[in-house]
């Protein structure tokens, strides 16, 4: 069962082992938490998490009482409570570092055309663009890919003519 | 003499009337020419490989990336494309599975009653040898690997003409050009980068976009095999060389209860799409409508929509489209 899930998310499964997950994620609370907790945890290691949720994380951090306000202990009470207040400082302050430096792409300012080209180094993050093929006629040429005789020739590649990016031309 | 001894020596020519229109076409066809296809078609099943390669269509340029790779017989294939919109394509045998990141989409689509490898080829490499002409050309480099290109000069009008370039070595089709009947190129694919042979990751073969969000939606093709014409569907005449190749049931884009029937020449497929009118809300505009190689056609019938879509001339592909009827 665990094998499958880290399977599942590391792209491993295909065919009913991949329909079976992905349709257990709207039905299955306990894969559904492990999957989003594997996406919160993979979306803050890429500098992918937006404002609003590292928000929520630092009100989370601060209405955790067990964490940030443990019970002074008598013998050393000084030096657990500043321990326990510089690791959720230092937890706050990670987050919104992660919060900040992830922020300019999640604003997603339009960029003049010919103006500087920003410094940032590109991270080898794949984003996802919010463009959307028309479906209209993508879906009849990735319908048609499996029957193209050129599979028989060169694999799977014939698949890139299935781009409806490009624009169909109307005649 | 009516000996039973003269009737079975006899036998052999009753036969061949019918043997004929195959051998004399494969006949016509340079024979070394069609071993070099023969050769491509084995490369593509049994070589492992890696390799990034650019398709080009029109003034446009695209590099994806490929791997391939042979487990235990069975092909596991993963593209992806790396420039524009994201998108990639699993294959695991005879199941294709596209993640099309933009549209948050996994599609799912497996062919019944695929047929095993060297049966397709053999019926493959005759239909292609009677619609077209194959011709050995030079020996030529393509991304480090000398190839023997191949010229395939369509019979008529109907369909494109190709040029292939074949590794020497292996078999491998590493270029291939699609022209028009104006001879003009209509797309390209070749590799810039490859590695034949050699141990591949498991890791290239793996699916990297599922991760990337939480909410796919999936769109199962859930293909099954059926008999269109017994529900009243045919083609009424078909440009020459095409047969039907195959004719399923399908779901596409959410809709199901889609008739789809795949015609060929042995290079080119034409696939046909039959849907529910009420499906297609708001109704698509008909008439052609043209994609680098690719070519398609919808026509109102009744109460469906036909689409007709494939690799072959905007006339072929109209052709079929206006054959389409429904009958009963």
């Amino acid at each position: 069962m665990k094998e499958e899930l880290s399977a599942f998310i590391d792209g491993e499964l295909q065919g009913e082992g991949l329909k079976v997950h992905l349709g257990r994620l709207r039905t299955d609370p306990g894969l559904r938490k492990a999957w989003d907790t594997y996406h919160l945890i993979g979306d803050a290691l890429r500098g992918q998490i937006s404002p609003e949720i590292a928000a929520r994380v630092v009100a989370r951090l601060r209405e955790e009482p067990t964490v940030l306000a443990p019970r002074p202990e008598k013998r050393n009470p000084i030096g657990r409570v500043g321990w326990y207040a510089m690791s959720a400082a230092a937890s706050v302050a990670a987050v919104a570092l992660v919060a900040w430096t992830a922020s300019p792409g999640w604003r997603g300012e339009p960029q003049l055309a010919g103006g500087p080209a920003t410094t940032t180094a590109a991270a080898p993050v794949t984003t996802l663009l919010s463009i959307e093929p028309h479906p209209e006629v993508e879906n009849y040429l990735l319908a048609h890919q499996p029957y193209s005789h050129r599979s028989a020739m060169q694999g799977i590649a014939t698949y890139v003519r299935a781009n409806d990016e490009r624009g169909a031309a109307r005649k | 003499m009516t000996s039973p001894f003269a009737s079975r020596v006899w036998q052999p020519v009753r036969i061949l009337p019918f043997l004929l229109p195959v051998s004399a076409a494969i006949a016509q066809a340079d024979t070394s020419a069609l071993q070099w296809l023969q050769r491509i078609y084995a490369a593509t099943e049994k070589l492992s490989y890696s390799g990034t390669f650019i398709y080009q269509q029109g003034q446009q340029f695209e590099t994806s990336r490929i791997t391939h790779v042979v487990e235990a017989s069975v092909p596991r294939e993963r593209l992806e494309t790396l420039d524009g919109v994201p998108r990639e394509i699993i294959r695991t045998g005879d199941e294709v599975v596209c993640y099309l990141p933009a549209s948050l989409t996994v599609k799912i689509d497996k062919q019944p009653g695929r047929r095993p490898f060297p049966t397709i080829l053999s019926e493959q490499l005759k239909d292609v040898s009677e619609n077209y002409t194959i011709r050995k050309g030079e020996i030529e480099r393509v991304g480090g690997y000398s190839c023997q290109v191949l010229a395939l000069e369509p019979k008529d009008r109907m369909r494109y003409g190709h040029r292939l370039w074949a590794d020497l070595n292996t078999g491998m089709l590493l270029k291939a050009k699609t022209f028009d009947e104006k001879n003009e190129l209509v797309e390209q694919f070749a590799f810039t980068q490859l590695k034949i042979g050699g141990p591949i990751g498991r890791d290239q073969l793996k699916a990297r976009y599922l991760r990337e969000s939480r909410d796919w939606r999936v769109e199962d093709s859930g293909a099954t095999r059926a008999n269109l014409a017994e529900a009243g569907w045919t083609i009424r005449s078909s440009p020459a060389g095409f047969r039907t190749v195959a004719e399923l049931i399908r779901t596409m884009g959410g809709t199901g209860g889609v008739g789809h029937i795949v015609l060929s020449d042995g290079l080119a497929a034409i696939s046909v799409f039959i849907e529910p009118a009420t499906s297609r809300q708001p109704a698509p505009q008909p008439g052609p409508v043209r994609q680098g190689a690719i070519n398609l056609y919808m026509r109102p019938v009744g109460s469906y929509w036909v689409t007709v879509v494939g690799e072959a001339p905007a006339e072929s592909v109209k052709y079929i489209a206006n054959a389409v009827e429904y009958r009963k």
